[in-house]
């Protein structure tokens, strides 16, 4: 048992914070946000330089081989941040299922180039009415189908697409280019950009589907979960802002001939606020120690934190504009923007009610509700 | 950074598991579940103690060389999460946690070698003298007062809330020796045998029916000017030293976590489909994985020697919500069913139903006795207002 950050963890938090309070302040995240493209190049390719775009890859496929205890480290740092650069689409989901599923020669084509800053990715999982369709095809496969909520896809220059083939499903990369796909794009509420997809009758070479794999289901499930870990990290990163934002306000600003933070009704409301932020904190971390844990283990901490957090987003974001008074209901302050950012993470990836039930299917075996979070490692 | 536990804990865990096979028998499980009250009574847990004291594993958290184990964090953490999940009994922590630092601290050594064995062995019961009519959570304000004469003092004046006051043998009290200056330099700490003539004790019986808390009243009561701790004056020292004690310290992940599994089994049996009591069973769950995951790093922070910061004093605040919570729904789950009422205590001795039966009668009782848990202790605003200077500067 070890919940203590290392000396690595603290220079890459440390690194992160400094070169993103220089680099990516509230303006920059509003104009950023509200130009065509969504996201900046520039920030991407010293990203690459910074060697976060290969934070979780494996050495040989040109990452630094990061786990996902590194990666929420970013994750916070981007969130206090408000970055709006399509990290997650391209290493954590559409990174993450080549790394997991790719064979060594789409691995080579893809991730190093991910790395280096010139290829962005997204995954396509959520199906839009029916479900995309594979079918075998003469030197490939034929695919056909609709998927909605595809996060980074506007920017993508590579597309992860899961299909039905048979009885399972594979993951095929599809070039944003490939006739036949037609990307929808859309702006998000937090500024981020999203697609949904339609495909008909595109063709594919038979070396497209990922590792010749037509049953990529519990890897695409594990993806998923690293990816609301990664968003998990994210959002206390929104909230822990949001706490110190409310706090130095309530210092600063006077009425009645004192600052706010001298009423008492204003400390305890705030104290409660700290104490979510701390509970949020806990929570992503059970998650983002589970991620590699077996599978029972891992969905009940991420649908837990996804629970827990999005409450936690959904409260400190209320109280934060309350305390801020009428200036909190402007995008003036960054609270809008951080709000506007834990309405997304909670509507992401099924919202709190859904993690709630799969939570409960879960804990209601009195074996697993019963049992300590230490635990011997699994073999 | 990991959730893991060594090889070699395992093999603590399992002797830990194996002493709890034999030591806990099934009336004292059966005495813990039908206990309403905070803690079980002493007859329930004085074999449990007694075979705890021949093992050597009594006071784990004292010093070695007071009869403590030595154990590691994980070590503490681990027989604490097993015993909980054994349903084993409680102890009041008046003597073990929290006059026993004290002693350490602040006794003579023939305090502490004639009181620590006896707390350590269960001879001895300790009641926690504190709390006044007239001094709540502003304890400062007490006024039990202590009278120089010759070799004693005479002690006139009430304590309230006595925790176990009727199932103990001895109290140590907060009593005033000086009213000049400041209200805390007045005050001093006394070790009073509760068969002293001129105590009474009354009892104070709870919303729940049960019978936990005391008045106790001193009435020209004689106590020797040896069973002093510290000096005269100063015992104000020792009441906020044990106070650190009373309100974090302990590991409660354990405890609640077998009175959340309680509710996951009620759940089953009497509200399987109901999509609401899911949902605030899986809110509480959350709630539940979160708070241990702050023990669990506060006990990181102690083993790599470091301090956990103000994190630990939230812990006190949220797990009496918690536990509160849990009790609460526990009794929305039973329906009905939590309208029926036994108002004669101890449980075990007075139900004779089928054990899924008698559990139902203890969740309402629960249910309102526990809304004293973010009461004592101090109190969840206390908190909170500590919090707001601890955690935000404020």
């Amino acid at each position: 048992m070890d919940l203590q950050y290392d000396t690595e963890h603290t220079i890459l938090r440390d690194g992160a914070e400094k070169y993103l309070a220089g680099r990516y302040d509230y303006r920059t995240y509003q104009k950023i946000a509200e130009s065509d493209a969504g996201w900046n190049s520039d920030v991407w390719t010293e990203f690459a330089e910074l060697g976060w775009l290969g934070l979780p890859f494996a050495d040989e496929d040109g990452g630094i081989g990061g786990g996902p205890v590194e990666v929420a480290v970013l994750m916070e740092t981007l969130g206090k941040s408000l970055v709006l650069e399509p990290y997650v689409p391209t290493v954590i989901l559409g990174g993450g299922i080549v790394s997991a599923l790719g064979s060594p020669s789409q691995r080579q084509l893809i991730l190093p180039a991910v790395a280096e800053g010139k290829l962005r990715l997204a995954f396509a999982i959520e199906d839009r009415g029916t479900p995309v369709q594979a079918k075998k095809a003469s030197g490939g496969y034929v695919l056909s189908g609709a998927k909605k909520m595809v996060l980074g896809a506007p920017m993508a220059d590579t597309i992860l697409v899961s299909a039905k083939m048979g009885g399972g499903v594979g993951v095929f990369v599809v070039p944003a280019e490939t006739r036949g796909l037609v990307v929808r794009p859309y702006r998000m509420v937090d500024g981020g950009r999203a697609a949904d997809i339609e495909m008909v009758d595109v063709s594919l070479p038979s070396s497209a589907l990922l590792g010749n794999n037509e049953s990529a289901g519990a890897t695409i499930e594990l993806t998923i979960h690293r990816a609301i870990g990664a968003l998990s990290a994210d959002a206390v990163g929104a909230i822990s802002s949001l706490v110190a934002a409310t706090v130095e306000y309530t210092k600063t600003r006077v009425q009645f001939g004192q600052p706010l933070a001298k009423f008492q009704v204003l400390q305890h409301r705030m104290v409660d606020m700290k104490v979510k932020e701390e509970e949020a904190r806990a929570s992503c971390l059970f998650a983002t120690l589970s991620l590699d844990g077996p599978t029972d283990r891992r969905a009940r901490a991420v649908s837990g934190a996804k629970a827990k957090i999005g409450r936690a987003g959904r409260s400190v974001s209320q109280s934060a504009i309350q305390l801020h008074g009428a200036i909190g209901t402007t995008n003036e302050l960054s609270i809008g923007g951080y709000t506007k950012r834990l309405i997304a993470y909670e509507l992401l990836f099924g919202s709190t009610r859904e993690h709630l039930r799969r939570y409960a299917s879960i804990i209601s075996d009195p074996a697993v509700a019963s049992a300590g979070l230490l635990s011997a490692p699994a073999n | 950074m990991d959730l893991n536990i060594s090889p070699e804990d395992i093999a603590f865990r399992d002797e830990v598991r194996k002493f709890l096979d034999s030591a806990v028998t099934d009336d004292m499980r059966r005495g813990v579940e039908l206990t309403t009250a905070f803690i079980n009574d002493p007859e329930i847990s004085i074999d449990f103690h007694k075979a705890l004291h021949k093992k050597g594993w009594s006071v784990p958290a004292w010093p070695k060389e007071y009869g403590g184990t030595g154990w590691s964090a994980v070590q503490r953490y681990i027989f604490d999460t097993e015993c909980a999940r054994y349903g084993a009994p409680m102890f009041n922590g008046a003597g073990r946690a929290m006059l026993a630092p004290v002693l350490m601290k602040f006794g003579r050594p023939d305090q502490q070698e004639f009181y620590l064995p006896r707390i350590a062995a269960g001879e001895d019961h300790w009641a926690q003298g504190y709390s006044e009519p007239g001094a709540g959570s502003d304890l400062a304000s007490l006024k039990t007062k202590a009278e120089s004469d010759g070799d004693d003092y005479i002690v006139n004046g009430q304590k309230i809330w006595t925790t176990h006051a009727h199932k103990s043998n001895r109290i140590f009290a907060l009593v005033r020796t000086s009213s000049e200056g400041k209200r805390q330099e007045g005050i001093t700490f006394l070790l009073i045998d509760l068969d002293s003539p001129g105590i009474t004790i009354r009892p104070i019986v709870g919303n729940g029916g049960d019978h936990e808390f005391n008045e106790v009243f001193f009435d020209n009561v004689r106590v020797p000017k040896s069973n002093r701790v510290g000096e005269e004056n100063k015992g104000w020292d020792c009441a906020k030293y044990l106070l650190e004690f009373e309100r974090g310290g302990s590991l409660q992940a354990g405890r609640v976590r077998a009175q959340f599994t309680r509710l996951v089994k009620l759940i089953k049996a009497h509200s399987p489909d109901d999509p609401d009591i899911a949902v605030r069973m899986a809110e509480l769950g959350t709630d539940l994985d979160a708070m241990e995951m702050i023990d669990i790093s506060i006990l990181s922070a102690v083993q790599s020697g470091g301090n956990p910061g103000p994190i630990s004093s939230l812990v006190k605040l949220r797990w009496s919500q918690v536990r509160q919570q849990i009790a609460e729904l526990a009794m929305d789950t039973i329906g009905e069913e939590a309208l029926k009422w036994v108002g004669e205590r101890p449980l075990y001795e007075t139900l004779q139903l089928p054990p899924d039966e008698e559990e139902l009668l203890t969740q309402t009782p629960r249910y309102l006795n526990y809304r004293a848990y973010t009461i004592f202790g101090g109190s969840t605003e206390i908190q909170t207002t500590i919090l707001s200077k601890s955690m935000l500067g404020l």
